[in-house]
């Protein structure tokens, strides 16, 4: 455990030290919000509620949405990964004393975390300002957001690293990231919410893990989930969660019997 | 010139037949970004038919708009993206000063010899979209309208490539330029819009100083006759103009870099 707080402080740091970057993410979120809050103020025009959401529901569905639930590249954890197999840096991660897929996630958790501090909240208030934001529907809805958010980033570095790893067959890395953002456009609900899918396609996303990162969260924020149902699709969350883990644990234990390091 | 664009075809061909060694990454490549763009675009899909429109734009006048945006992107990207998306490391580790003593022009070297095939599933989506679109908006098509489709895809795709060499010849002075294009992608998500969703100072400034608005919007407002802010009739004939006199600034900007470049090695 220290060796995984360390790793994701050292990522911390690293991250700190590129402030030109920082301003460019900060500013690249606010272009974001502010996309996403003028697309929902267009089509809503003057209605005031569309299959039961109101349109500050779905401003504040905008601004939390893309900063505290979607906003992170977790394409670079994909890249990362095909990077490290294309010019073999693998073999040096192989003989740390910590599992790769554990230093991934801690390395990656780090900036997510500073994210969430440096761009996320400023980012939050000052849209809170400009458009104002619903607070949570009540204080048990804002509790258990709270741990949405745990299982939303866990969930998003998770599925970044299952992708990254399939890397050690398809030898791809920039496919599969294409193919990972493809999935999280749509099915997270990162732009638009579940509630306004066409039916068939709602059912497949409400019960695929990329709905935990954005969609899920967002609806126990508004209320639009009840407590009880609230806590029972946080249980599925995390039952993916584990299942996730156990798919990395299975495909890196696979992976790691197909490096073939050559020279020294 | 014949000989220098014998050379850029040459370039151009080996760097083709370089990617096509490896057929099943690069179907690979098309499929998978095709479906990261469809992604992106059915959310769209989804806004447009549940709500009926955008800022009055139907979902006919969006795919051509995305169409359009994509394609003409993909036109400029091919020849500049993934080349100068590198100029940071490429100066950083000595390799532009190799690259200043060949006797080409270098900017014409980096985009020839990189010429990106992989945007050919770009290519497929944004014909796509807009052989689906066209017969579905209204456009009076005759030889004027035609012709006016094509320069102005062609003055997107200038545009494109010239703001990429613009942040790409950045490195030169800056040594640093890959969060310019982190800021250029923010951007350029907005200009998949129809910018009189956006309050008017953003209007303002896409169509001026950070000039996306003529990636697509412009000038498909100015084909689907819809009016333009602040550009009025003027919009179609702005959208043909904007990219070959930005291309013009771009290719000034490129040899004043290299101008104040002094390298980073020793």
């Amino acid at each position: 455990m220290r060796g995984f707080l360390a790793l994701a402080a050292a990522a911390i740091r690293q991250q700190a030290g590129y402030r030109a970057e920082i301003l460019s993410m900060v500013l690249g979120a606010m272009i974001e919000v502010f996309a996403r809050i003028s697309i929902w103020k267009a089509v809503y025009g003057g209605q005031h509620v569309v299959a039961g959401i109101t349109l500050p529901q779905m401003i504040a569905y905008a601004i939390i949405g893309a900063t505290l639930l979607s906003n992170w590249d977790t394409a670079l954890v994909v890249r990362e990964i095909g990077t490290a197999i294309r010019t073999g840096q693998i073999a040096n991660s192989l003989i740390r004393p910590a599992s790769f897929p554990l230093m991934l996630f801690a390395e990656n958790l780090g900036p997510r975390l500073f994210n969430f501090a440096v761009v996320g909240t400023p980012v939050i208030v000052v849209f809170a300002l400009l458009y104002g934001l619903l607070p949570p529907a009540s204080v048990a809805h804002g509790l258990v957001f709270i741990a949405y958010v745990a299982v939303s980033t866990t969930l998003l570095l998770l599925i970044s690293i299952l992708f990254g790893l399939l890397s050690f067959w398809v030898f791809d890395a920039h496919s599969l990231e294409w193919f990972m953002r493809g999935f999280g456009a749509l099915l997270s609900g990162g732009l638009v919410p579940l509630w306004f899918f066409p039916p068939a396609l709602a059912e497949a996303a409400h019960v695929l893990p990329f709905a935990w990162i954005t969609y899920y969260p967002m609806a126990v924020y508004l209320g639009q989930l009840d407590l009880a149902s609230a806590f029972t699709y946080l249980a599925v969350g995390i039952c993916w969660v584990a299942g996730l883990v156990g798919l990395i644990a299975a495909l890196w234990s696979g992976a790691r019997r197909r490096i073939v390091v050559q020279g020294g | 010139m014949p000989d220098t664009l014998a050379l850029a075809w040459y370039l151009m061909r080996l760097r083709m037949r370089t990617r096509l060694q490896y057929r099943a990454a690069l179907v690979l490549a098309w499929v998978s970004q095709g479906f990261g763009y469809a992604g992106a675009f059915a959310s769209l899909w989804i806004i447009l038919t549940r709500f009926g429109g955008m800022g009055g734009w139907r979902w006919q006048d969006m795919a051509f708009l995305l169409g359009f945006h994509t394609l003409g992107y993909a036109l400029g990207a091919c020849f500049t993206f993934v080349q100068l998306r590198r100029m940071e490391e490429i100066v950083r580790d000595g390799e532009f000063d190799s690259l200043l003593t060949r006797p080409v022009n270098t900017w014409a070297f980096l985009s020839f010899s990189g010429f990106n095939i992989e945007y050919g599933s770009h290519v497929i989506l944004g014909v796509g979209l807009m052989a689906w679109a066209l017969p579905k908006v209204a456009v009076d098509w005759s030889i004027f309208t035609i012709l006016q489709l094509a320069a102005s895809l062609f003055s997107a795709a200038l545009l494109t490539g010239a703001l990429i060499t613009l942040i790409g010849a950045s490195a030169l002075v800056l040594r640093r330029a890959r969060y310019i294009f982190g800021i250029y992608f923010d951007f350029w998500e907005l200009s998949r819009y129809p910018i009189t969703i956006f309050a008017a100072p953003l209007q303002f400034l896409l169509l001026s100083g950070l000039p996306f608005a003529y990636m697509a919007y412009v000038p498909v407002a100015a084909l689907l006759r819809k009016p333009v802010p602040y550009l009025g009739d003027a919009a179609a004939s702005v959208a043909v103009t904007v990219g070959p006199v930005a291309a013009l600034i771009a290719a000034a900007f490129w040899r004043f870099a290299i101008r104040r470049y002094q390298g980073v090695g020793g």
